[in-house]
């Protein structure tokens, strides 16, 4: 594969075609993933969003898109992907869209559609080799809907449907991707541009079922204030707990090894999401538990 | 029938205040009906709530057209065309902004047909600690202007609505509650009941006609792109962030690759212009900015214009 055009911070695009005025929370960690993505998406794309956050994205007559836009059900946003593919297939084959009007199908999606409702559609698609780029934006949680807990909400961390700290663990999405052989799959984060961008470019270039979750910060539901998005990030990057990695032609690299890694109670206490975990009184135990998951992570990446 | 709106900004707590009133109202033995009102919008977008309370079951619905009390959560929300804080506004509505301005100055700038009054807010509201501590400060001044619930209601009020967020929450906010209360003594009862309404009387909402294709496309056909930027989510900010150019070094790219609402555009020689149309104020540029040129101010409330519509 040809090598990819962006090295350096100075190659990320300069212009930023995602429209102002969105309605969604200032400083949306999801928002700016989805910027710095859609900047080099570009405008022949075609988006097909599963019910969360990003649906307020688009309400008639308003959009911040510059393609075309389709708003399905949380379950369905894979299934509308092969629709969509299908069709513009179709016409193409029947002569009546020309190929250089070719569109680019994405879904774009929230964790609870990604990790839950949506997981059986997309499974499906994927051993269907459907050609289409997946974004699943991880804000660990039903944003949309006040922040209940998801498959994607970390042990511990409280939400308006776990209020002392989530019991159940995240379902580790990138390896369910993976484990469908897709051409590509990559976890990102918007703290981490050129990264992202990178892996977006190649992302871009393939064919076939594609993905890129990005860990989206979200200042509503995880409880800080927004100006602190990018240091939270870059805070989940440095202490492990959101691995920087990519799985291309059967092969996982991570793109990013934390060395030294920070202790991850240092992302963990500028959330309030986690504030139980350290007052009234600081729960060792907890902190120590989370602490060991990534470590023990860490300490199965060769 | 009491009816009720309450103005403030997503995050400001307006929900909650149209709880504990509703509360305090229903413990007096009133029927209530208590709503808040949003769209999409997020925290930071204007957003109201309202209340009605009447001694007979309440069979009205929908918005409130015809306030008796406007409570605002701060000042910055009088200007704001989209928090329509001034809607249908009448000689009998009573307007209690918060506000270092007097309730004279406000009423004699928006040439406002009612009584306007002005409630600085506690000092404990103002360091920002607690979002809720505005709910209860516009909850008591509310209690107090409708001269109808006691000063001993708020406290059962409170409490059943604010259990779940502690002790110390609950005595905070109480504390609050009941000053604002106390500061409206002078006012006590000013704020009468309206009549009953009559369908005659009925405005319907401003629609927007949404033209749609016909039916072998059958659905509205978007001509333009990124018509998002028409809508000028910089009201939403409460804090403006300004670069100081001597410090700036052109880098091209970390404040404009991180503003999530692509608020800021970069010239050609790599000057960055922040578009405060649609900057909300996130301030993830000032944290990201490695020379620390880009700084903070409150913002300004909008420029005076003409009075109230
Ligand atoms: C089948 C179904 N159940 C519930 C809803 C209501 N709903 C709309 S958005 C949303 C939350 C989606 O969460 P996620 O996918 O993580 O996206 P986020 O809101 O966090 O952006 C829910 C529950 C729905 N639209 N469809
Ligand atoms: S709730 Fe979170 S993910 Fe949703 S718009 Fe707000 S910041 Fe973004
Ligand atoms: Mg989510």
């Amino acid at each position: 594969m040809s090598e990819g055009t962006i090295k350096s911070m100075k190659n990320l695009p300069q212009e930023h075609i995602l429209g102002e005025g969105t309605s969604l929370c200032a400083g949306c960690g999801g928002l700016g993933a989805l910027h710095q993505i859609y900047d080099l998406l570009g405008e022949k794309t075609v988006i097909v969003n599963a019910a969360g956050c990003m649906t307020s994205l688009a309400i008639y007559p308003y959009t911040p898109f510059r393609g075309s836009w389709l708003y399905t059900a949380m379950a369905s946003a894979a299934s509308g992907a092969q629709g969509i593919r299908d069709a513009l297939d179709v016409l193409i084959a029947q002569g009546r869209l020309p190929t250089e009007d070719d569109l680019t199908v994405i879904a774009l999606a929230g964790d609870g559609s990604s990790y839950g409702m949506g997981l059986s559609a997309t499974s499906a698609a994927i051993e269907r080799n459907l050609d289409f780029l997946y974004i699943c934006y991880d804000n660990e949680g039903y944003g949309n809907t006040g922040q209940q807990f998801s498959a994607a909400t970390p042990w511990g961390a409280r939400t308006t449907t776990s209020r002392g700290g989530h019991h159940g663990k995240k379902k580790d999405l990138f390896a369910i991707w993976a484990a469908h052989h897709p051409v590509y799959a990559a976890t990102v984060i918007g703290a981490e541009p050129l990264d992202l961008a990178r892996k977006v470019e190649k992302a871009i270039r393939l064919r076939g079922p594609r993905l890129i979750l990005a860990m989206a910060p979200c200042p509503t539901g995880w409880g800080y204030d927004p100006q602190e998005t990018v240091e939270i990030g870059r805070l989940a990057v440095r202490c492990g707990i959101w691995p920087l990695k990519e799985y291309e032609e059967g092969r996982l690299t991570h793109t990013r090894i934390p060395q030294p890694r920070i202790p991850v109670e240092e992302y963990l206490q500028k959330q309030s999401r986690f504030r139980h975990l350290f007052k009234p009184e600081r729960n060792a135990e907890a902190i120590a538990h989370i602490q060991a998951e990534v470590d023990r992570y860490w300490s199965n990446v060769a | 029938m009491f009816r009720i709106r309450f103005h403030g900004r997503g995050g400001q707590g307006m929900k909650t205040a149209a709880n504990l009133l509703s509360r305090a109202f229903f413990l007096e033995g009133y029927e209530i009906q208590d709503a808040p009102r949003y769209g999409s919008e997020r925290r930071g977008a204007p957003i109201f709530a309202y209340v009605r309370a009447d001694r007979e079951p309440i069979l009205e619905r929908g918005a409130i057209t015809r306030p008796d009390l406007i409570l605002v959560a701060d000042d910055s929300l009088i200007h704001n065309p989209s928090a329509g804080v001034l809607q249908n506004v009448n000689s009998r509505t009573v307007l209690l902004i918060h506000s270092e301005v007097p309730g004279e100055v406000w009423k004699d700038r928006l040439q406002f047909p009612g009584t306007i009054i002005g409630l600085p807010l506690s000092a404990v509201a103002r360091s920002g600690a607690q979002i809720p501590v505005v709910s209860a400060s516009c909850t008591g001044a509310a209690a107090g202007l409708v001269g109808v619930i006691r000063r001993e209601t708020l406290e059962p009020a409170l409490r059943e609505e604010l259990t779940r967020l502690g002790e110390s929450v609950i005595a905070q906010n109480l504390e609050t509650a009941l000053s604002a209360y106390d500061a409206m003594q002078p006012y006590a009862g000013c704020v009468k009941e309206g009549g009953a309404l009559s369908a005659e009387d009925y405005a319907p909402p401003d629609w927007i006609e949404i033209p749609y294709e016909d039916s072998t496309i059958s659905a509205p056909v978007i001509y333009r792109t990124a018509t998002s930027e028409q809508i000028q989510t910089g009201l939403w900010r409460t804090r403006r962030p300004l670069i100081d150019y001597s410090h700036c070094n052109r880098c091209s790219w970390v404040c404009s690759t991180f503003c999530p609402d692509s608020a800021i555009h970069v010239d050609p020689d790599r000057t960055p212009h922040i578009d405060y149309e649609h900057c909300k104020g996130c301030m993830i540029c000032l944290a990201v900015c490695p020379p620390h040129a880009i700084y903070m101010e409150k913002e300004q409330p909008a420029p005076i214009e003409g009075g109230a519509r």
